[in-house]
């Protein structure tokens, strides 16, 4: 009796729910078509190579927002991983520096966690601190320079990584999308992903439904912190080098394309898949911005005024759905009668 | 005065049925007020052991004192502007580094129409942004983290596409070498030869902006909006107002900041004002604002900032690195607001 | 009436809960049969709500001993008591809104087929959940915000049911719902009855208990009062054992209403939500508004004080055309609105007493642009005694009071404001008796004082006994008008429903 389905209404619905895809498409096919030497193997490849850290730390930063929390401090993981992983290489190995590096990513995202979950201090504040602490931990433990290898067995590592196995797929690529497909499928179809979501939704239904929400958010950080140093510690053996800046830009990439994918700051919503495409997306973008000749400025601009955009669109759908809850539908097509008479 | 004697009438009447406000006297009310400056005073006697000890040296000298306050004194105009914002229950103003840095570079190349041309063109600027966070924020409800990153992006790529990649110099643009001498002097400028000129603006924002929090319709009725954003509406508050504003007050200390830092560094680059958003977030959070709204204050905030001051110039004087200092200070930070969070949780107050 | 007594199925042994200050429930005894309905009821702060969480496993540290069947077990997480197949429906809704309405279901228990979700299973399964609640045509895949209200709260009892649990323990399930669910609720909870599950039904709706419950409990102070069968009690017994003294009738009408016009209202419109709807209230009168949750009754509430915009018509105030852009601008021109969601739209429950007292009048404690908070304490405390606010204490945070208190202090923040009209939405709902007769008073005092008092609730007593006059909506259209004289419970119940008039 209540709730006639709306044609009209659930396509609408459908296009929102969708739009990274069709976003996607549209950036896609213009670039494909105007854009010079966009078109090729070469360029795709590339494209692929260089959406690979930015995608790789957007999988914990996809659950963090899921859950309803910010993790500010992913840049500065991404840095501090990769200079672990390369600086200690000397010492143990590839085999040793790898793992420590990972690990230690998740041993930061664990502190964030337990601030977050057990002192019950805001996300915001605690990964802010920690990207302080940690930005100045990397700069004390550098001395301030960059670390780069240049042993012969590093570069074959590095040659390795860029390798082009198929057209457009290398081994850090592979690695990269495993990992994607891996943590969308878990977030999708296993009962501990839904509980993510669950959390995120409603953390006092959650707890009541005997999900231990506490530990649910320590997970979410802890993979926020793994994957951010995966993304980082293989992006740093790919180019032999760690700068110690290299992290800085992708908090903004990564926060731009769940946002643009659909996943709301709320919690509760969204999901990696469509976090990636919007990742593919923003590179498409950029990778053509650079072609027509145009620089990092415009490059710039447009992702700030596309971010602004998504932003203010949700916000104004929101704004408008707001002014029409609890409208009676009986009441509207009693109008529609009287306007026809 | 007539109303405290009814009120204290009141309070006896109702003996201790419940254990937490009737210890709630007004002695733990000037302390939990003070509590910020309480532990700017251990940093001072932390300064004061160090020097009688022989660990450093001049610290407590005048001199010394005037260097940390004139240190911290642009981080006190912006963060006492950003209050607002999170005393407004929005977090923070993520779009005040490229804010400050827009309002800087059109003031150096307005200066060629002469002084007072280049500050309007810069308060005008300064404004635009506010307006525009205050309507996506204030009547749109857009998430203010991620609305005023966007636009902190926007108004990068815009300083970046209108002066591509150059560094503008007030010297070499200025109509007059009076427009030139008188920028330079906004952050340069010295009462006594002591008292720089940013020290000043951030004692009289302090005043005016405090004033303004605490004495004021606009203040009282922030502080409602920010503890409750609904109820505040429904109580025949203009919260779309009240919201905007905040962020125009920030936008404009913001511009203030700007100019200052733009006058220090005799330069009009994209990066000037860069880190400010999460160094004033750090002072404010500092000074026992808690993001959730509605509590804290300008005076409160202040010691955050001179809790900062505090803690960097002691920490040179130790001759800890630049990089060490931030990492101790994103500890010293989350130590400081855990501690604030809990003791909130035990007066029976709400999270942090 | 206990036919059906198969045995206990949950009982409660000298159980008492301690908060900072107060022990909330004191040494309760407390026990419920399986296939019977045992209401709880109490006023607010009586200790009814501590006793469920307590059932609920929402506390680790409740003192006493707790026993399903004869078993003695320890509540001390939800997990816990879930286990234990107890199963609680919230007051409040809680679902979470942008997931599905499987998931929230389904919710810890999502069946799985290996270590995927088992998707065909699970949308049988969610199925079978809302078909015990007749909300079967919902599609198990769309979100919870896409649905209304009305439909949440059943898809919560749905939830609750989907668990097969042995002791359901419900608290105000009715609230939320109009009069058809509710009557479509009972049928449900007799069913339940007959298959042997034992109810523990919270309400403050007396009526509603006479008609489902079994036994009832009533609790004051956090003690047990006594247990008693349902046929052997009347409703003034239990008032009386609720409140702990001899109430008089309180329902009493004295009308003050003036022959001089305040407010007309003509043709007044916001497309969806109500139609042309006309009327006119006088000086010092209590004009009543009666109607199923959905009439229309806040929505024309929150256009009469520019909360939400208008399609169309007029208003009058004083015979002066008034047309509010927002609240505060109705404030001016002397309209104010009480609204019925006290925790979410009425007050600031981190700030104080005072300060959500003062909220209303800031504009009119500013001096020279000066804003003079204590000029505001006068009045303020003339408010919170003439309330009997307690505790007295201005310094106090709203949000730690208790309901009836909380709700004083919002009418207190309108009451301040003086207006000409005051739009009161559900004033009493959910607060205590002794609450609900202070308001009572001090609506009868504001329309002595020649203010005009529009009344809307779904408390028919108190509507009847109040109003000099009621309106009737329905499905967004004023259909009738009744004087005082001519209304009683039953004829603006069955006017509300769209029955009875000609």
């Amino acid at each position: 009796m209540l709730n006639k389905p709306n044609s009209k209404k659930s396509l609408l619905v459908a296009i929102d729910r969708n739009r990274i895809f069709i976003l996607f498409t549209i950036v896609f096919l213009f670039m494909a078509l105007f854009a010079p030497r966009f078109f090729n193997v070469f360029n795709l490849t590339t494209i692929m190579r260089t959406s690979a850290m930015n995608a790789t730390v957007a999988i914990g930063f996809t659950v963090i927002l899921i859950i309803g929390q910010l993790d500010l401090s992913i840049g500065t993981i991404i840095t501090f991983t990769a200079i672990i992983g390369l600086g200690l290489k000397e010492y143990i190995g590839f085999g040793g520096s790898i793992p420590v590096a990972i690990i230690a990513g998740g041993l930061i995202g664990l502190i964030n966690g337990l601030l977050v979950a057990k002192a019950k201090i805001n996300s915001f504040i605690v990964t802010l601190g920690m990207m302080t602490a940690l930005q100045g931990a990397i700069y004390t433990f550098t001395g301030g320079n960059s670390v780069s290898l240049s042993t012969p067995d590093a570069f074959a590592v590095s040659d390795w990584l860029a390798l082009m196995i198929f057209p457009l797929v290398t081994p850090r690529v592979i690695i990269t999308l495993v990992l994607i497909a891996a943590s969308a499928i878990f977030m999708k179809r296993t009962r501990i992903g839904r509980n993510f979501y669950m959390v995120g939704g409603n953390r006092q239904t959650a707890w009541l439904a005997g999900i231990d929400t506490d530990k649910y958010t320590i997970a979410a950080f802890i993979m926020s912190g793994v994957t951010a140093g995966i993304g980082g510690v293989l992006f740093a053996m790919e180019s032999a080098a760690a700068t110690l800046n290299m992290g800085n830009s992708s908090l903004m990439y990564v926060i731009s394309a769940a946002i643009i994918g659909g996943t709301a700051m709320s919690g509760g919503k969204g999901g990696i898949f469509k976090t990636f495409v919007a990742i593919l997306m923003l590179d498409v973008l950029y990778n053509g911005i650079i072609l027509f000749g145009l620089g990092n400025e415009v490059k710039i601009f447009i992702a700030g005024i596309i971010l602004a955009s998504v932003v203010l669109y949700e916000a104004y759908v929101s704004y408008k759905h707001e002014k029409v809850i609890g409208q009676r539908p009986e009441l509207m097509k009693e109008l529609e009668v009287q306007n026809q008479a | 005065m007539e109303g405290t004697e009814v009120l204290e009438k009141k309070q006896q009447n109702s003996p201790g049925d419940d254990i937490r406000t009737t210890n709630y006297n007004i002695l733990g009310k000037i302390f939990h007020g003070a509590g910020i400056y309480a532990v700017a005073a251990l940093f001072l006697v932390a300064g004061i052991i160090l020097q009688a000890l022989g660990v450093i040296n001049n610290f407590l000298t005048a001199q010394n004192m005037l260097n940390i306050v004139d240190a911290v004194s642009m981080l006190g105009i912006v963060a006492v502007g950003m209050a607002f914002v999170t005393y407004s229950g929005h977090y923070a103003d993520m779009s005040v580094p490229t804010t400050m840095a827009l309002t800087g570079i059109i003031a150096v190349q307005m200066l060629q129409y002469g002084f007072f041309p280049a500050i309007a063109a810069a308060v005008a600027a300064g404004l635009l942004i506010g307006l525009i966070n205050a309507v996506a924020i204030g009547k749109f409800k857009a998430n203010p983290i991620i609305w005023t990153l966007a636009v902190n992006y926007v108004t990068l790529g815009v300083i970046r596409l209108v002066w591509v990649n150059k560094q503008i110099y007030p010297d070499m643009i200025a109509k007059s070498q009076w427009a030139s001498d008188v920028f330079d002097n906004i952050y340069r400028f010295r009462f006594f030869n002591k008292i720089g000129l940013p020290v000043v603006y951030m004692i009289i924002l302090v005043i005016l902006l405090n004033f303004i929090m605490k004495k004021t319709k606009f203040g009282q009725q922030l502080k409602i909006t920010g503890a409750a954003r609904k109820a505040s509406e429904f109580s025949g508050v203009n919260v779309e107002r009240v919201i905007g504003l905040s962020f125009v007050i920030c936008a404009l200390t913001a511009t203030l900041g700007g100019l200052t830092v733009t006058s220090l560094s005799r330069v009009g680059a994209y990066y000037n004002g860069a880190g400010y958003d999460f160094k004033a977030v750090t002072a404010i959070v500092i000074g026992g604002m808690t993001l959730a709204g509605g509590r804290g204050s300008i005076i409160g905030v202040l010691g955050g900032v001179l809790i900062i001051g505090l803690m960097n110039n002691i920490m040179t004087l130790l001759g800890v690195g630049t990089f060490s200092q931030d990492m101790i200070r994103g500890i010293i930070f989350i130590v400081v607001v855990g501690i604030n969070a809990k003791s909130l949780r035990t007066l029976g107050r709400d999270d942090a | 009436m206990n036919s059906n007594d198969i045995g206990i199925a949950l009982s409660m042994q000298g159980v008492s809960k301690r908060f900072p200050g107060t022990l909330a429930v004191d040494n309760v005894d407390f026990d419920v049969r399986a296939g019977e309905v045992h209401a709880l009821i109490g006023e607010n702060g009586a200790g009814k709500s501590t006793l469920m969480k307590i059932i609920a496993g929402s506390f680790n540290d409740y003192t006493g001993k707790i026993f399903i069947g004869s078993r003695e077990t320890e509540l001390h997480s939800p997990v816990h008591s879930k286990k234990n197949g107890i199963e609680m429906i919230y007051q409040e809704l809680s679902l979470a809104l942008p997931l599905s309405i499987s998931e929230n279901v389904l919710v810890g228990r999502l069946p799985k087929k290996g270590i995927f979700l088992d998707k065909e299973k699970i949308y049988k399964e969610t199925k079978r959940c809302l078909k015990m609640v007749g909300m079967e045509h919902l599609d198990p895949d769309i979100e919870i915000e896409e649905i209304s209200q009305h439909e949440s709260q059943l898809v919560e009892i749905g939830k609750a049911l989907g668990n097969n649990p042995c002791i359901l323990v419900m608290d105000e399930p009715t609230s939320a719902l109009s009069r058809e669910e509710v009557e479509r609720l009972f049928e449900i909870i007799r069913s339940l009855k007959k298959r042997g599950l034992a109810i523990i039904y919270i309400s403050h709706h007396l009526p509603e208990i006479f008609e489902i419950a079994d036994r009832v409990t009533v609790m004051r102070d956090g003690k047990k009062i006594d247990t008693r069968d349902i046929g052997s009690v009347t409703s003034e017994e239990l008032v009386q054992m609720m409140v702990g003294q001899t109430v008089k009738d309180f329902y009493h009408h004295e009308s003050h209403a003036q022959s001089e016009q305040r407010l007309r209202v003509e043709n007044l419109s916001r497309y969806g939500f109500f139609h042309n709807v006309s009327f006119e209230a006088y000086k010092g009168e209590v004009l009543g508004i009666c109607g199923l949750s959905g009439a229309g009754r806040s929505e024309l509430a929150r256009v009469l004080v520019g909360l939400d915009d208008r399609n169309g018509g007029r208003v009058f105030l004083d015979d002066k055309e008034i047309k509010p852009k927002n609240m505060a601008h109705a404030l001016k021109e002397g309209i104010a609105y009480l609204t019925e969601n006290r925790k979410t739209e009425g007050l600031a429950l981190r700030l104080n007493v005072k300060e959500n007292i003062l909220a209303g009048i800031i504009p009119e404690l500013v001096y020279r642009g000066v804003y003079h908070e204590a000029d505001g304490f006068p009045k303020m405390n003339e408010l919170i005694d003439e309330l009997s606010i307690y505790p007295p204490d201005p310094e106090r945070i709203v949000g730690n009071l208790s309901g009836g208190n909380q709700q004083k202090v919002l009418l207190a923040k309108w009451m301040a404001c003086d207006p000409k009209v005051l739009i009161l939405d559900e004033p009493t709902r959910g607060v205590d008796i002794g609450a609900k007769m202070t308001i009572h008073e001090s609506i009868e005092q504001l329309a002595k004082n020649g203010s005009t008092i529009i009344l809307i609730s779904s408390d028919l007593p108190e509507l009847v006994s109040l109003s000099n006059r009621v309106l009737i909506m329905r499905q967004g259209h004023l259909i009738h008008e009744m004087e005082h004289s001519g209304c009683s419970e039953e004829s603006v119940l069955l006017a509300a429903n769209g029955e009875g008039i000609c």
